[in-house]
């Protein structure tokens, strides 16, 4: 198991916390808590280690696109990065309103 | 009309609760922002879910109040672990709390389990004893509802638990088995099952198999709609049945009409079963002279504390009355037999026989004592495992494991002081079934005393670690050990006793042991019918604090 620690900043205030996901085969869950400082603050853990370049690309393209002030926590059991990408995305709707950057 | 169905069992273990509730009604408690994550799995390198894989649920069904507890099957194979436990266990308590101050909550259970999760061991042993005990309560007010959907299905101690539903409902995916198939093949033979055969599986455990023996009482299609029917219909059912739990002389007769010497076709059984009538059995101890009896710790100690070595029906559960000063006790001991008519229940294993024995014996003195001093009960524990093989599962040993807890749990509440004394191996299901439903438990500080839930060889199969890897890892969790002294530290002992010759005890060993069942007997009349003793004690203070944590932050939700 890995823990990892990224951080990017952030303008778009969201809405509501929100939950989506298994830590089950190949999916991951993820918690969203919105917060007041100007960026977004991720926590992954991963049984697969090894991946931390990976991890790095494809949350920087995410929030990059999708920069909400929020503290993030991704629990991961061996998701492929589309996966990551789609979590995060339902995560984002769950907690309504979010605009793009 | 046509509708289109929508699956239940796609449906994660949220999505569940979501559809069964009305509309607008669903409140989780603990939920997946409150912080109760499992704190055993990321020591192990298991990264943990934020609701540990049980989703609590309170709303309304049908207009009902209801609390839905529903396990996620896809985390960690819906394994039971110390918060997922004590968040199951917890929600049933208040449900009891409910129900008693005549708040009329329904508790429904969705299973999707493998039983305990082997990475929290001996935690999860332990709730789910306090989820039956519980159970066995709740029952007595409203009906509790289960219902194994499949993907997983219902497995290990938690199918001791589906034996004590009010209803149970089951699709054809759903399996129900005490061992599983992948168990059962490492520690008898792929001749006793082959756990790749996935025909042989679902004609043994699987839905359509279960109801058609009576072990459920429903078979659902998979959608939501009728799932939801079925389970309204159900809430009302209270007073028309019998507990399947409670029906000992009904399967005693069954079992005892079949032939064990040969694997079983379900159809055979189907048939011997529809054939046979309840009957009380006659106890013949005539012909069962026990010229050469099988020697254990468990006979030892039997023999020493009660000066008899008789056993009445089934010779591998003895059972005796003795009075010691005022107090009446009845001593319960499972022992090998190496005549036992089931083969894989020769070595002193905890079979259907044993099971419904036992649940046989233990109701004998509730009802005998109905109006009066209600007598203790001894459950002399020396228990390798419980029976692995096809027969035991096709005839459901689940339900006579959940038979004799059953029956433990209800003389407990009826108010006999329940002392187990731990002389030997403490093992998993055989140990639900045969021990921790007491008020007391007392081990004997020994090194032949085990207390876990599942073989090495297996554990470490079915968690694909290496033996080394799992030896490694129950060093750093006391729940995961084997010994007793590392049992000791979860707070569920109310002694651990040293300096007992614990195989070849001396007569000062037995006046000793005696002594502390006398005393623990004691205890037992002046304290609490539930087992609220074992979060209480200082060692669970220390070593069971998420237990305890989730009661009670899931007391403040409520």
């Amino acid at each position: 198991m890995e823990t990892m620690f990224f951080e990017y900043p952030a303008t778009k205030e969201l809405a509501n916390k929100a939950h989506v996901g298994v830590v089950g085969s190949g999916d991951l869950e993820v918690l969203v808590i919105p917060s007041d400082e100007p960026r977004t603050k991720v926590e992954v853990r991963t049984g697969m280690t090894g991946f931390d370049e990976t991890w790095g690309k494809v949350l920087g393209r995410f929030f990059n696109q999708y920069a909400v002030q929020a503290n993030i926590q991704v629990n991961d059991f061996g998701a492929t990065p589309g996966v990551v990408s789609l979590r995060l995305a339902q995560a984002l709707e769950v907690s309504g309103k979010y605009e793009r950057a | 009309m046509n509708v289109l169905k929508v699956s239940f069992v796609e449906l994660n273990a949220r999505e569940r609760i979501k559809s069964l509730l009305d509309e607008g009604t669903y409140r989780e408690l603990l939920d997946p922002f409150d912080g109760f994550e499992s704190p055993h799995l990321e020591r192990q390198n298991i990264v943990p879910q934020s609701d540990d894989g049980v989703v609590i649920a309170k709303g309304e069904i049908n207009q009902q109040p209801a609390v839905i507890i529903s396990i996620e099957g896809n985390f960690q194979g819906g394994g039971i672990g110390e918060v997922s436990g004590a968040k199951i266990a917890g929600a049933l308590e208040l449900a009891l709390r409910d129900n008693k101050e005549g708040i009329p909550t329904r508790p429904i259970l969705l299973y999707d389990t493998g039983g305990v999760r082997l990475q929290e061991a001996n935690y999860g042993l332990l709730a789910i004893a306090e989820i039956g005990a519980a159970m066995v309560a709740l029952r007595e007010y409203t009906s509790v509802i289960g219902v194994i959907p499949g993907k997983i299905g219902c497995f290990g101690g938690m199918s001791l638990t589906a034996g004590l539903c009010s209803s149970l409902v089951m699709t054809k995916e759903g399996r129900l088995t005490l061992n599983g198939p992948e168990v059962i093949e490492q520690e008898a033979g792929i001749e006793e099952f082959d756990s790749q055969d996935r025909q042989l599986i679902w004609n043994t455990i699987g839905g359509e198999q279960r109801y058609s023996l009576g072990f459920v009482d429903k078979l659902a299609d998979d959608d939501v709609e009728s799932i939801k029917k079925i389970i309204v219909n159900q809430l009302d059912h209270k007073d028309t049945h019998r507990f399947r739990s409670e029906q000992v002389d009904l399967y005693r007769s069954r079992i005892q009409k079949i032939d064990p010497s040969q694997l079983l076709s379900p159809l055979d059984v189907r048939r011997v079963w529809n054939e046979t009538v309840a009957e009380k059995r006659a106890g013949d101890e005539s012909d069962r002279s026990e010229e050469n009896p099988d020697e254990s710790r468990g006979r030892t100690w039997f023999t020493g504390l009660t000066d008899t070595a008789k056993s009445d029906d089934v010779p591998s559960v003895l059972c005796t009355d003795k009075t010691v000063g005022d107090e009446r006790i009845r001593y319960i001991a499972v022992v090998p037999d190496s005549n036992n008519r089931f083969p894989r229940a020769r070595k002193g294993e905890v079979g259907l026989e044993e099971g419904w024995a036992i649940a046989h014996y233990v109701r004998e003195v509730i009802e005998q004592d109905e109006d009066g001093n209600r007598r203790a009960i001894v459950a002399i524990v020396d228990v390798p495992s419980q029976a692995y093989g096809y027969n035991e599962e096709l005839l459901g040993l689940h339900q006579a494991g959940a038979a004799a807890v059953d029956a433990y749990a209800k003389a407990r509440q009826a108010g006999h002081p329940v002392i187990t004394l731990i002389v030997g191996n403490a093992i998993s299901g055989a140990f639900l079934t045969h021990g921790l439903q007491s008020n007391h438990i007392l081990a004997l500080n020994d090194e032949g005393v085990n207390i876990h839930v599942m073989s090495k060889q297996s554990a470490a199969r079915i968690t694909r670690r290496t033996i080394e890897e799992l030896e490694k890892a129950t060093k750093k969790i006391p729940a995961m050990a084997y010994d007793v002294v590392s049992f000791a530290t979860l707070g569920a002992l109310h002694e651990l006793i040293d300096g007992v010759e614990a195989s070849h005890p001396k007569c000062e060993d037995i006046e000793k042991i005696e002594g502390r069942i006398i005393a623990a007997i004691a205890s037992a009349r002046s304290g609490p019918l539930d087992l609220s003793n074992r979060l209480q004690s200082l060692q669970a203070i220390d070593n069971r604090l998420a237990s305890i944590k989730v009661r009670e932050r899931l007391k403040e939700l409520w």
